[in-house]
């Protein structure tokens, strides 16, 4: 079963977004800060990580760029509000290594269709 | 235990008058719905007129069910929102939701390829949100909102009675997220309004001070003044004065010499001091000023301001000699930051005065001059030196 790592400071967007993806025969695990996803990462691989930006302690970026460090073959996509003081950090984030990015709101059936590329394939 | 939907729709139906905010009405509408009908999630997707989206901008219910406000939404492409907005609701849904179950029996059934595939794709939207129920929320044609509900407890399905609830809420909220819309358009309209007004007010003092060369800028200055007095004697009076006084005396202020418009330029910039008759000439402009505004009737009470700005406190002004308290307040305080600008302020025939000395002499006419309560207030600003 291939294996998505979910990492979000907000309970109820990871809960969620666990739920949907396990309802569709992916084993997810979660992480609720950058520091719990470094130290999953340290221990298994995934073959995704769904990495919310805007987190309290280390953010996403900065978290990015560990598990790049850590794995240069990890495969990231990114997840943002949509503010514009955001839009310069899509460039950091794709000059890190990340193959894609989101926006909230998002429509789900589009982060199901880019998760599932991935996994999938 | 059954619910009386009746009254909880009553219920509903006295918030929404009490509650002018629609978002913390529909908050309270999903919060309803999860505890009395025991969904394990609601949400509420909300038009975003200006982007055509629908954002998913309450949710309530259990954790890893309920789908995180602001975290999802759904285009006007999207399936399920062209379903509504092409209203195969109504034609394949008599009360226009769309209960999952009831849907899919209808894919068995002969209703046409494109609205079969287009129920199909809607469907499946509900799917990914969990929802076993979707009811629509529309102003006239426009829908303007989405109720998505989960399933209730072991595998029940809603009743009637319930759907019908769902729909007569929705409805409800619709009427009263217009409401709210609507009231927000009017307050907006009210500001550009009063906007337009008091730049209307603005550009016709500039009229006047463009005329009278030697007092460039002095209507704004009074302006600013006077409004900084009446805020002194607010404060230090028992009852503050409220925000149509300021209003007035904004727009009296800018007026005070709008009189002066008909006065001879000749008088106006004349380097020296006046003779009799043209300081009779002079003397007219309030008068004048009184005459120019007064077919505007919503203008009645700042007019006095204008009128009487050259009263003085002994009743020895132009243009009635009032005195005392029988001068409006608006002309008391206009007179006295009015002398005050002239004062400090270069004129053809005199140089200014200093900021302490204009203080002093205001002073020595507190009582004779100007209304002493008015004098308080100036003298209390400049020793906090905020003039």
């Amino acid at each position: 079963m291939p294996r998505l790592l979910i990492v979000d400071d907000e309970e109820d967007v990871r809960e969620f977004a666990a739920n949907f993806f396990r309802r569709r025969k992916i084993d997810v695990i979660t992480a609720s800060s950058g520091e719990e996803a470094l130290d999953i990462v340290k221990q298994q691989k995934s073959d995704l990580v769904l990495l919310d930006i805007r987190m309290s302690g280390i953010d996403g970026i900065e978290t990015l760029k560990c598990i790049k460090e850590l794995d240069k073959n990890a495969k990231v996509i990114m997840i943002t509000g949509r503010r514009p003081e955001e839009e310069a950090s899509f460039n950091k984030c794709r000059e890190l290594g990340a193959i894609d990015y989101i926006h909230k709101p998002l429509e789900l059936d589009e982060l199901e269709k880019m998760v599932l590329k991935e996994l999938l394939n | 235990m059954a619910i009386d939907y009746k009254r909880e729709l009553e219920t509903a139906a006295k918030s929404m008058i009490l509650v002018h905010e629609p978002s913390t009405l529909i908050k309270m509408i999903a919060r309803m719905i999860v505890h009395k009908v025991k969904v394990d999630h609601a949400g509420i997707l909300l038009h975003d007129k200006e982007r055509d989206t629908y954002v998913l901008t309450v949710s309530r219910g259990t954790t890893g069910l309920k789908i995180p406000a602001g975290f999802a939404r759904m285009d006007a492409d999207n399936p399920l929102i062209r379903f509504f907005r092409q209203h195969l609701d109504k034609k394949l849904f008599d009360d226009g939701a769309i209960i999952y179950e009831n849907a899919r029996k209808l894919l068995i059934r002969n209703i046409g390829p494109d609205a079969k595939e287009l129920l199909k794709k809607a469907m499946y939207q509900m799917e990914i949100f969990k929802a076993s129920v979707c009811i629509p929320s529309y102003f006239r044609d426009d829908l303007l909102g989405l109720l998505l509900l989960g399933s209730k407890g072991r595998g029940r399905k809603f009743s009637q009675g319930e759907i019908d609830f769902f729909i007569a809420l929705a409805s409800d909220v619709a009427m009263a997220i217009r409401n709210a819309q609507l009231f927000r358009d009017l307050e907006l309209e009210l500001q550009e309004k009063q906007s337009l007004f008091i730049h209307i007010t603005i550009a016709l003092a500039a009229a006047i001070d463009a005329k009278d060369h030697y007092t460039h800028g002095h209507t704004a200055r009074v302006t600013a003044l006077s409004l900084e007095i009446a805020k002194k004697l607010s404060d230090n009076n028992k009852k503050r004065f409220d925000d149509k006084f300021f209003e007035l005396l904004h727009i009296a202020s800018l007026l005070h010499d709008i009189g002066k418009i008909g006065v001879p330029e000749s008088i106006l910039n004349k380097e020296g001091p006046l003779n009799e008759e043209e300081k009779k000439k002079m003397q007219e402009h309030p008068v004048l000023g009184t005459a120019i505004l007064q077919p505007i009737k919503e203008l009645k009470d700042a007019i006095l301001g204008v009128k009487y700005h050259h009263e003085r406190y002994d009743g020895s002004g132009y243009p009635e000699g009032l005195e005392g308290k029988q001068i409006p307040l608006v002309a008391a305080i206009i007179s006295a930051a009015d002398s005050f600008d002239a004062m400090t302020t270069d004129r053809p025939y005199r140089s200014r005065l200093s900021k302490e000395e204009a203080i002093k002499e205001i002073q020595m006419e507190s009582g004779k001059q100007f209304d002493p309560h008015v004098v308080n207030a100036l003298i209390e600003l400049y020793r906090e030196n905020k003039i």
